[in-house]
């Protein structure tokens, strides 16, 4: 586990406080508060449509906001267009990669750096990207339409870290991929977690991310209705079998 | 090889000036899903700023047309500020329809403005030279080769600009995924901007070229602008180095058809060309299979 800070002595990294948000019709998430410290693998498990994938975009400014606050270093950023929000250091590796087709994977991750003009700090990320990922150095000049599932997938949270900001928010990390491919996935994301990496995950299985998570919360319809360790999720059959068909 | 030489001069020509105008359309509708109808007018624009610089300031013709692709840049810019911009923030689905509809109704707006200004009467381009090359049996206007090497010189310095810089890597990526561009911080209004800005200094220099082997008028850029448009569809919209490839093919092919036929066979004939093509490729020649919206 990460070291947590104690109390409301250090700002979260992310804090999430009565969020209220959706698209053009009604809200889809209900009154949403969660903190994610420095450091902490914080989880959003539960069924698909219900309001995972909405909050990490209302957070990284693709939703409408229409209550409540988020801040992220201490900064209120939910006033903030989706640009601004990434300037500020809020990463957020979608759902369904939404890369750029037509550009090279060496191109697609220097994107990921769009906000650093810093050629040394980009070349640096680069390698380290490269180095936890190594399948993306063979398929540097590949064009990203051209990838595997998988490979894709890697592009995307490669993109991510490439951006260098403070908290990483990782969709459905595994949606859709063969199991061994899968397991590289998590592979990366416990190799993130060991060197310290903030990150919200959102995960429809809570098996699979268990054991990486310091704190799991439990979305249904928009709203959170369990918020606890990891551990002790995996025990509540009422939940899972209520919540996540288990 | 007169024969020759001529039509190669002619179809070079019109493929230069056919492929700026589509290299404009192109750009927007790559970028913004947006058809600029406004960019036909924006065209004369340039002409005429040009004129207006050389004959009445007296200033340089290579100021003038500096200043025709400011003019350009300026009003791209505008339209984008007063009309785009608004509509994109609330026109919603329906933005490709009223975005279309609106640059009718500034394209109409400026060709009267300029008609107000200027006059019907046609006007000399004060760009306009003499002079030939002697190639063989055939010559080669200077003024034609000169549009040839400004045209590509454009075409370079807009290439180079589209793929080394970063300003050009957040004009790729907002065009291949809007969102995407957004969530690595790319500010996507400033990009949508810097692309009608780029597409009128485009516009601009484009007229200035067009009304130097035509005249000045104020529906300058009608032919042009419908000729482009073909050319971005036969191209497969969007796709900038298709757009340049497909006007200089598309020209040369006019070209010999006007040499060969008359010159009243030759848009006739490029248009059932350009049927044939979208019946064979539906999504153009160089065309993805599906269009993506931004």
């Amino acid at each position: 586990m990460a070291d947590t800070p104690q109390g409301d002595l250090a700002e979260p990294a992310l804090k999430i406080e009565g969020l209220h948000a959706g698209y053009g019709g009604p809200d889809v998430l209900h009154g949403i508060s969660l903190s994610v410290h420095k450091g902490q693998i914080i989880t959003v498990v539960g069924p698909n449509g219900h309001g995972k994938s909405t909050l990490l975009r209302a957070i990284s400014g693709l939703a409408k906001i229409r209550r409540g606050t988020v801040r992220a270093g201490g900064k209120d950023v939910h006033r903030l267009g989706a640009d601004r929000v990434a300037a500020s250091g809020i990463v957020h590796v979608p759902q369904g990669d939404l890369l750029f087709p037509d550009m090279s994977v060496h191109e697609n991750l220097l994107m990921g750096a769009y906000a650093t003009s810093d050629r040394s700090v980009i070349a640096g990320r680069l390698e380290k990207v490269y180095g936890l990922l190594p399948r993306l150095r063979e398929r540097h000049a590949q064009v990203a339409s051209s990838l595997s599932g998988g490979e894709r997938r890697m592009v995307g949270i490669g993109r991510g870290l490439m951006a260098g900001g403070h908290i990483l928010m990782i969709d459905e990390p595994s949606l859709g991929l063969a199991p061994l491919v899968t397991e590289q996935i998590y592979e990366v994301i416990a190799a993130l977690r060991a060197e310290g990496r903030t990150i919200l995950l959102v995960e429809e299985n809570p098996v699979r991310v268990a054991h990486l998570s310091d704190e799991m919360n439990l979305l249904d319809d928009g709203r959170i209705v369990w918020t606890g360790p990891p551990d002790e999720l995996l025990t509540r059959d009422e939940l899972l079998s209520t919540y996540l068909g288990g | 090889m007169d024969v020759f030489v001529a039509v190669v001069v002619s179809g070079l020509t019109n493929g230069a000036l056919y492929a700026l105008a589509t290299l404009g359309l192109a750009l927007v509708w790559g970028s913004m899903g947006m058809l600029n109808m406004a960019h036909g007018a924006m065209l004369a624009l340039g002409g005429y700023v040009v004129f207006s610089v050389s004959t009445t300031l007296g200033l340089p013709i290579w100021l003038a047309i500096l200043a025709a692709a400011a003019a350009g840049a300026l009003f791209g810019g505008l339209l984008y500020l007063l009309i785009v911009r608004p509509l994109l923030r609330h026109g919603g689905r329906g933005f490709e329809t009223s975005v279309m509809i609106a640059t009718v109704g500034v394209s109409i707006a400026l060709q009267n403005a300029i008609l107000l200004t200027y006059g019907g009467q046609p006007l000399r381009q004060p760009f306009a030279f003499g002079g030939a090359i002697q190639l063989g049996q055939g010559v080669m206007p200077l003024l034609n080769v000169t549009i040839v090497v400004v045209s590509l010189l454009v075409m370079a310095v807009l290439g180079l600009l589209i793929s080394r810089t970063r300003m050009g890597r957040a004009i790729r990526a907002t065009a291949q995924n809007r969102e995407a561009a957004q969530l690595m911080g790319v500010p996507v209004e400033r990009t949508y901007l810097q692309v009608l800005g780029l597409s009128g200094a485009l516009a601009g220099i484009c007229g200035v070229l067009l009304s130097a082997v035509t005249q000045l008028s104020p529906t300058l850029g009608a032919d042009p602008m419908l000729k482009a448009f073909i050319m971005c569809v036969v191209a497969g919209l969007g796709n900038l180095p298709g757009a340049v490839i497909a006007a200089f093919g598309l020209a040369l092919i006019e070209a010999a058809v006007q040499f060969s036929f008359g010159a009243r066979w030759g848009f006739p004939v490029l248009l059932m060309l350009v049927i044939a093509i979208l019946i064979w490729r539906p999504t153009g020649l160089f065309g993805r299979a599906t269009i993506r919206r931004m």
